[in-house]
């Protein structure tokens, strides 16, 4: 396990050591270390239940740790919680959090007042960032006639209203369509690129490569793991593909056979599960090129219709960091 | 600028957002009128089966079992909307997703609870007063203009007494989400008790005796006394002493409560729970 470290915390946005939070007898933060720098889009990696969203609303003050401290920009949120709030932003994981029976821009206007910006720059503050999520043409309808997605980068927008220090978003894309996601993955990276530090709740794996700087996994309210996307992916289990096969004869053991001696010493080849004969899972073995595997089925007149990994190298590394049996 | 100033600079954002939404549920504030209009009506007819003898007179003044009536329902209504106001846009938030919203921002919570009510305490006596004054034209109900002020004192002494239930109200329903009806079931003893619609001479003696300290009670007399019997400060001076410190009181509870509810909920961690 890598833990996380709040030793070199000089510069850091976030910095959190040993945080701990119980509910009762279920223990949803053990003590966790997290450290965000300014400019950096740090992932919080976990499945459901980890403590993701538990930390962030310790992160937010929202929520009192049962043991451990935070701090925003050296000052602890337990004693300066409020006057912190103008330092973060918060994209919540649901669409419900604005007043539906106003407008998108109403909702940014009172926003922005709840964080003491006076009415005129609030105003002139909500257009600038309706146009930049892209919402300007939908400024004056009422939010509740906004579609998912569009809600979610009225949600972006308000959490841009301060220009936060602090940027915390919480499952911000599992309920949107791709583009919807790209849109707000791109609208978050921005605000990264402008100098705020980013933490970015996920449980979908695939999201944090090209996104983030640094990862940090979640598991059962632990840290499992912190360090880059990179090192996460070099944790991968060996790679599986699943194949669609045919040698031009009706499938079955005669072709399975002819496709195991081809790959002999570069991997091992299996029925997929579901009883089509066509669908193996190729498990390469270590140092073995994808390639030359599908080469030496090309060479055995074993023709590959189709392949694909059947998880990604992330999910492995995933998986193998969370599972009960590798973990 | 100082803290207080921030935080004050934030009410008219809350009138505002109350307002546009109130405003986008506009047949609510036409059946608002017109249940006041019916409750106005009901009661004209019942007061014409309504010895004006049987009730008691102020300053001297006989009036109708109408004119009495009135003042008990304009203030009762305003002691309904007082109470459930606070608790239900606290409620609302909670189910619209909002709360953990607005507490992310850096806004404390005694703004959040000044700021929920503060559309209703410029709309409800708006409203008592178009009420009020609809009746004393359809009805020819005889009002003391001399009386105007100083029941509008009784009235802003007897304000933070309702919202000190509101905010209580609030409270309960932070921590018990339903079933929070205690607080408006005491609201209601205190009400019938206090002879918002008929004399409190007609109770048993202990309740009249009660409704001497019975905040509901010293209000809706202080102000029958000012805009029927035309009372001036003098009158009205020893009623608002009477009660500014139960109003003070109920403040002070009801805003303990809440700001007690309140961390109970980060601690527990059920902020958002409805």
């Amino acid at each position: 396990m890598t833990g996380g470290s709040a030793g070199e915390s000089l510069g850091a946005v976030v910095s959190a050591r040993g945080l701990s939070r119980t509910f009762g007898a279920k223990v949803a933060l053990e003590a966790v270390g997290l450290e965000v720098r300014e400019g950096e889009l740090h992932a919080l990696l976990g499945p459901n239940g980890a403590g993701k969203t538990t930390l962030i609303r310790i992160l937010l003050g929202l929520l009192e740790p049962t043991g451990g401290a935070v701090e925003l920009l050296g000052r602890e949120v337990r004693r300066y919680g409020k006057e912190l709030g103008h330092l973060v932003g918060f994209v919540p994981s649901g669409d419900r959090s604005f007043y539906l029976r106003i407008s998108g821009l109403e909702n940014l206007v009172f926003f922005a007042r709840m964080r003491g910006i006076p009415r005129r720059r609030a105003l002139e503050r909500s257009h600038e960032l309706l146009e930049h999520v892209g919402l300007a043409a939908a400024a004056k309808e009422r939010v509740g006639v906004y579609s998912h997605g569009m809600q979610k980068r009225l949600s972006v927008a308000r959490a841009l209203l301060g220009e936060p220090k602090l940027l915390l978003v919480d499952e911000a894309t599992h309920d949107l369509d791709p583009d919807g996601a790209e849109r707000v993955r791109n609208l978050v990276r921005l605000a990264c690129a402008q100098g705020s530090a980013v933490v970015w709740a996920t449980q979908r794996l695939e999201e944090i490569r090209g996104l983030a700087d640094r990862v940090t996994l979640l598991h059962r309210g632990r840290v499992e793991f912190l360090g880059s996307v990179h090192e996460l992916t070099a944790l991968a289990r060996p790679r599986e593909h699943v194949l669609r096969l045919t040698n031009g004869r009706p499938a079955g053991p005669t072709m399975h056979l002819a496709a195991e001696q081809a790959l002999r010493g570069q991997g091992t080849l299996v029925p997929a599960g579901g009883g089509d004969s066509e669908h193996y899972v190729l498990l390469l073995d270590d140092g073995v090129v994808l390639g030359d595997a599908l080469s030496a089925l090309s060479a055995a007149d074993v023709k590959v219709l189709a392949c694909r990994e059947r998880r990604s190298e992330i999910e492995d590394a995933f998986l193998s960091l969370t599972s009960e049996e590798l973990g | 600028m100082t803290a207080l100033a921030v935080e004050l600079r934030k009410l008219p954002a809350f009138v505002r957002r109350d307002f546009l939404v109130a405003w986008s549920y506009r047949m609510s504030f036409v059946s608002d009128l017109i249940n006041l209009a019916g409750q106005a009506l009901v009661f004209a007819f019942i007061g014409k089966m309504i010895d004006p003898d049987q009730l008691p007179t102020f300053q001297g003044q006989q009036v109708t079992y109408l004119e009495f009536a009135a003042i008990g329902i304009a203030l009762g209504t305003f002691i309904h909307f007082g109470l459930q106001r606070v608790s239900t846009v606290i409620r609302n938030e909670q189910l619209m997703g909002t709360l953990e919203s607005l507490l992310a921002t850096p806004t404390r919570s005694a703004t959040l609870q000044i700021g929920s009510v503060f559309f209703d305490l410029i709309y409800i006596p708006l409203q008592t007063a178009l009420f009020l004054t609809a009746i004393a034209v359809t009805f020819g109900l005889h009002l003391e203009p001399a009386g105007i002020l100083p029941a509008t004192a009784v009235l802003l002494v007897f304000i933070p007494f309702v919202w000190g239930l509101g905010v209580l109200s609030a409270a309960a329903t932070l921590t018990f989400r339903r079933g929070t009806n205690a607080v408006a079931l005491g609201a209601l003893l205190l009400a019938l008790g206090s002879g918002l619609y008929f004399p409190v001479d007609l109770l048993p003696q202990w309740v009249v005796t009660a409704a001497e300290l019975n905040p509901i009670a010293l209000a809706v007399d202080g102000m029958r006394s000012a805009l029927l019997g035309g009372a001036g400060w003098s009158e009205i001076g020893p009623i608002v002493a009477k009660l500014a410190p139960l109003s003070a009181l109920s403040l002070l509870v009801g805003l303990g409560a809440f700001r007690l509810a309140l961390r109970r909920e980060q601690r527990l961690g059920t902020l958002g729970l409805y």
